[in-house]
């Protein structure tokens, strides 16, 4: 579904991924535990070429993202769906207009130009996914004025939305209290199961990493230290990606 | 006791301050001859403010009772200067609008395209108000509209520029969110890019139709039509009493705009 594979990216002499590889399969919860700094965040952001890798393979349901250019970068990225750390929709549109802000790259620009204009389908869509985020009563509500939970949620419906087949998530339970943050996570989980998606989700919390994920990625100076199942990681495993730094978690 | 280390420590340490104070007194001198330089250059006479004071006074004295027949006129001339400010403002506006996106760094379609339109900006930035304002008066004759193209020239000047920096500001996630989605350029700017900027850009657009209107009664001193036309006519033929009422309406004008402006700025924010 979302290959990477020996990804690099260095700012200056500092390497942040040292040939990094890691697999997204369907109706999978994948995590990636590791320290600030240890290159998880651009590891997301390059497998998205939101930030070019200086090498590497990045493959998206056998779109090659590496080399892809304008229009079929474009179509290619349809296919993913991002979840960023802080809580990010578009606070002065409604939650319906953000989910379906999630298909706008399959609208034609005229259809495009103002919510207004947006297809009824469309609207249906965004309003099912809506509701299978358990937000469909807040279609109308600002994203200014939602929870940070619901706000996530938001960010996750516009992903169905968009049908995309993978969601890259980036810490998003960071500015969410524990309930809110274990809502979050096990609606990420859920979607994987019942959607069949990829799900690939940056984390600083061990505990629910264990609890809700398929797999666990133990990132540790740019280079991955384990990825298997939680089962199979142990405690000192984990320990050792975050070092002495306790703030860190 | 005094070990030679600590003696030496100290003597580097007092060569530090000493150091550190006849910087401090050359920056000072500097400064204070700048200022020198700057009251002798433009001939500053506070004694000669003083002992001329009374002509001022007398002045003032004279602009009343305003005179009430150019009060037609004036309020005339007023409104076609609010005009000239509003066309200026309203093109630069939407003009600023196309070159925002590419004078943007994070959101530029290329460095090269981010380069030139902030050069072309820059450039139209540095032509005083004044000299394109003589111009377009020697262009397309002394009437208002010369008053709006170089107003416009001037606003096209500032309005991408502080635009491109609210968006080289703004949290970057909405947009890489959708960028990662598929969406194109123009809807990622539409969409993520033009509701997060919205009360920025509209309150600008409102700071500089105040400032335009300010600057369009100094532009119609030149010719360019409006009430400093009128007013510098009346200074002209020593009409002080009709100076007296074209200010006040120039007063009367400037005050509205002003308010509107906060008003409509503090409803945004």
């Amino acid at each position: 579904m979302l290959e990477l594979a020996g990804l690099k990216k260095a700012y200056g002499r500092r390497e942040i991924l040292k040939g990094v590889g890691v697999a997204v399969r369907p109706g999978e919860l994948t995590v990636i535990l590791g320290a600030n700094g240890s290159g998880k965040s651009t590891l997301l952001r390059c497998a998205m070429r939101l930030i070019e890798p200086d090498d590497g393979e990045m493959t998206l349901c056998g779109h090659d993202l590496r080399r892809a250019r304008g229009d079929d970068l474009r179509r290619a990225r349809r296919h993913a769906a991002m979840v960023f750390q802080q809580v990010l929709v578009v606070r002065r549109r409604t939650s319906l207009e953000n989910v379906a802000f999630g298909a706008l790259g399959e609208l034609p620009l005229r259809r495009s130009l103002s919510t207004k204009l947006f297809p009824a389908e469309l609207r249906a869509r965004a309003l099912d996914s809506l509701d299978r985020v358990g937000l469909a009563d807040f279609a109308a509500q600002r994203a200014g004025t939602l929870s940070g939970g619901q706000a996530q949620r938001v960010a996750v419906a516009r992903a169905l939305c968009q049908q995309a087949r993978v969601i890259l998530a980036d810490e998003p339970v960071a500015s969410l209290d524990p309930r809110a943050a274990e809502s979050v996570l096990a609606l990420l989980a859920d979607v994987a199961k019942n959607e069949n998606l990829g799900v690939l989700v940056v984390l600083h919390q061990p505990e629910l990493a264990r609890r809700y994920a398929d797999r666990l990625v133990g990132f540790f100076e740019g280079q991955i230290s384990f990825d298997r199942a939680p089962t199979n990681v142990t405690d000192d495993e984990i320990e050792a990606l975050y070092g002495n730094d306790d703030d860190e978690r | 006791m005094t070990t030679n280390a600590e003696l030496s420590t100290g003597a580097a340490t007092a060569a530090r301050l000493s150091w550190g104070r006849l910087r401090k007194l050359v920056l000072t001198v500097l400064i204070a001859a700048v200022f020198v330089h700057a009251w002798t250059d433009t001939h500053i006479s506070v004694s000669e403010f003083f002992s001329s004071f009374h002509n001022l006074v007398r002045l003032v004295g004279e602009m009343f009772p305003p005179s009430s027949g150019v009060l037609d006129s004036s309020i005339h001339a007023a409104i076609l200067t609010f005009d000239t400010a509003l066309l200026a403002t309203a093109a630069a506006f939407v003009i600023a609008l196309l070159l925002t996106p590419l004078a943007a760094r994070n959101i530029t379609p290329h460095r090269s395209v981010y380069e030139i339109t902030r050069a072309v900006i820059g450039f139209l930035r540095s032509i005083p108000l004044l000299i394109s304002g003589l111009l377009f008066l020697v262009v397309v004759g002394p009437t208002p509209f010369a008053g709006v193209l170089a107003l416009t020239v001037e606003t096209v000047g500032v309005l991408p520029k502080l635009y491109a920096e609210a968006i080289e500001e703004m949290d970057m996630g909405p947009v890489d969110a959708l960028r990662v989605s598929g969406a194109r350029r123009t809807q990622v700017f539409l969409h993520g890019v033009l509701p997060a900027v919205t009360p920025t850009f509209v309150g600008l657009v409102i700071y500089r139709m105040d400032s335009n209107v300010r600057s369009a009664l100094v532009l119609s001193a030149f010719g360019a039509g409006g009430i400093g036309f009128l007013l510098y006519q009346s200074i002209e033929l020593f009409q002080w009493q009709q100076v007296g009422a074209e200010l006040i309406v120039m007063l009367v004008l400037v005050l509205l705009v002003e308010r509107a402006s906060i008003f409509i700025r503090s409803r945004i924010s």
